[in-house]
């Protein structure tokens, strides 16, 4: 990609503004999900996770859907830590720290459908992750949701381009990034990426937010690109796409992420597709009841 | 303590957790998937446990548990998972059933299969309905190749294949004539253009509809006739396959492969699947909806 377009998305990205308490936060929370699990202080994580009573109380409230595993509410971050484990909890603060970090006004993309799709498509890598016995459900996870966050970028900073672009895939029903790359000459890979440098997140998800449209192409954590890619093609095939008819034909065997995936992963050969995408549908409402309750009310500062 | 004659009718939250169900529902939508290729939604197993219920009356059986052994027991299983499919199944049938396999249809497969034979002389395409009961799909196929007639499908010879074992399914299915409940998914717009008024406020599909479609009786057992039905562009089978065993089934699909042109395409009903069956037809996701793909002749992974 042209150099001065690069430098241009940095620049951009440079000036979104986030919700005030968010760095204070996501920063050191994304240091402890970095950290190896047996270096992590219990007493740190309570800390960052209760900086922000709201960001506390919805983390708990988020807690008790079954999606998450819990019946019923924890009544503190602590119990939540102690019946879900450290990394679970871990990952529902970030996820509420995103419902939270960006101002409702500005969204080209309605919200909730581009929430639905981000974390819909978390919850499936999970699964997937879960399914294939791969060793970090709780990065799957982190990785799904995180993977379209250039659209946000794109919404913030390129408004204008962006929302022609959406407007071309909706009538022409073909992929998000195929009409960025017709109307804008890149896509939300690129800027997300430049978002996710500024945030200092893992090379990991980097590689996944920058090739999860082409796992091929990614420089390392192919596998974790492949297994997004594949959860994305799926959520976009059943009720957690973009708010619009993809005219697509999904083989997701015959997809390159799939042998990607299949030589570190060989249990994915097991994998009954057409039991999993049913059970996929199980989970939709659920899906669509937390991101009500995580990003449906986004608070004004 | 009494027990229960029947299990609870339970509304559809007591699914979503809010009344516990009996594990041994879940188990008995295990088997009917392991058996069928049905799967029943969670949020729609209270459909299952209704099923049991009308069953459990019918066989005396007076817990769920006692309902299980007789769906496990040698002996009684076959008869017995066959009829508890039939409860399952029944009601299902009605013009529009899956409109997600439509818009696949028109908005995907269509597109797809007019680019791939535009070089062809002969434009043709040929649907089979496999298992059509009375008729609703066939006639449904058979007004949406309709409403692309001109357009997409301009030119094109239209046809399609509706079979059934049975006689009289096939005359009502040639009848055409249907009731609200067969027409609970079927808009003005298509009542408006494809239907007549018949009698006791019934509606009758049109004679030009009709005529698109070539309703013949069909043992999809028959491998001699099997071989006959050739130069298929796609196949749909709904609610049909649960019925057989393995081996049957295996048999069945192996026909539709062969009976298939290359780059055809296979489907079911809207939650059946199946499962490892056949290894040469590839699944394929559309929105909302799957499907099974025999892959073209250009394609590497054949």
């Amino acid at each position: 990609m042209n150099t001065d377009i690069t430098e241009t998305i940095r620049e951009r990205v440079r000036q979104i503004e986030v919700t005030p308490s968010i760095p204070a936060i996501f920063h050191p929370l994304l240091k402890l999900l970095n950290s190896p699990p047996d270096e992590v202080n219990l007493d740190e994580v309570i800390k960052v996770a209760s900086y922000d009573s709201a960001i506390a109380a919805q983390c708990l409230r988020v807690a008790s859907s079954p999606l998450f595993g819990q019946s019923r509410p924890p009544d503190s971050m602590k119990a939540a830590i102690i019946s879900l484990g450290l990394r679970r909890v871990e990952t529902i603060v970030l996820t509420c720290c995103m419902g939270q970090a960006f101002a409702p006004s500005n969204w080209v993309l309605d919200p909730t459908v581009f929430w639905r799709h981000s974390l819909g498509c978390a919850m499936v890598c999970r699964k997937f992750s879960e399914k294939i016995k791969a060793h970090d459900h709780e990065k799957a996870y982190m990785a799904g949701l995180l993977h379209d966050i250039g659209f946000i970028v794109n919404s913030m900073s390129f408004g204008e381009q962006f929302s022609k672009a959406v407007a071309a895939a909706c009538e022409q029903q073909i992929p998000l990034h195929e009409a960025e790359l017709q109307h804008m000459g890149f896509t939300h890979c690129e800027t997300g990426r430049a978002l996710g440098e500024a945030w200092n997140l893992s090379g990991e998800l980097i590689q996944v937010i920058a090739y999860h449209h082409q796992p091929e192409n990614s420089e390392t954590g192919r596998g974790l690109v492949a297994l997004v890619h594949l959860c994305d093609l799926l959520c976009r095939v059943r009720g957690l796409d973009y708010g619009y008819y993809e005219s697509s034909k999904v083989d997701l065997v015959a997809d390159p992420a799939w042998e990607i995936l299949q030589k570190t992963h060989r249990e994915l050969q097991d994998v009954d597709l057409a039991r999993f995408t049913f059970e996929l549908d199980e989970d939709v409402r659920g899906i669509y009841e937390l991101v009500s309750t995580i990003f449906g009310s986004p608070r004004k500062n | 303590m009494m027990a229960a004659t029947r299990p609870m009718l339970v509304p559809a939250t007591a699914a979503r957790g809010a009344v516990a169900l009996d594990p041994v529902y879940r188990h008995m939508r295990d088997l009917v998937y392991k058996i069928s290729g049905i799967f029943q939604l969670e949020e729609k197993l209270y459909l299952m446990v209704d099923a049991c219920g009308r069953r459990m009356k019918q066989t005396g059986a007076v817990t769920p548990h006692q309902y299980w052994d007789l769906l496990t027991a040698h002996g009684s299983r076959e008869a017995e998972l066959r009829q508890l499919l039939n409860e399952i199944t029944i009601g299902e049938t009605c013009l529009f059933r899956s409109q997600s396999q439509l818009d696949a249809l028109r908005k995907v497969i269509l597109p797809e299969i007019v680019k791939d034979k535009s070089k062809q002389a002969i434009r043709r395409l040929r649907i089979w309905s496999a298992g059509c009961s009375t008729g609703e799909e066939p006639h449904t196929l058979a007004m949406n190749l309709m409403e692309e007639s001109n357009g997409l499908l301009k030119d094109w010879t239209l046809e399609i294949l509706a079979t059934d074992l049975n006689d009289r399914s096939l005359e009502a299915a040639k009848a055409g004539v249907y009731g609200e409940y067969a027409l609970r998914n079927t808009s003005e717009y298509y009542r408006q253009k494809y239907f007549m008024r018949a009698e006791e406020n019934k509606l009758q599909v049109r004679p030009e509809v009709k005529n698109l479609i070539n309703f013949t009786r069909l043992n999809l057992q028959d491998d001699s006739k099997m071989l006959f039905m050739k130069g298929v562009d796609m196949i749909f089978c709904c609610n049909v396959l649960i019925y057989f065993d393995e081996t049957s089934k295996s048999k069945v699909i192996n026909h539709f492969f062969s009976n298939l042109n290359f780059g055809g395409y296979f489907f079911l009903g809207a939650a059946e699947s199946l499962m490892r069956l056949n290894n040469k037809f590839h699944l394929v996701h559309f929105p909302g909806t799957i499907g099974y793909w025999k892959p073209s002749l250009k394609s590497e992974k054949l």
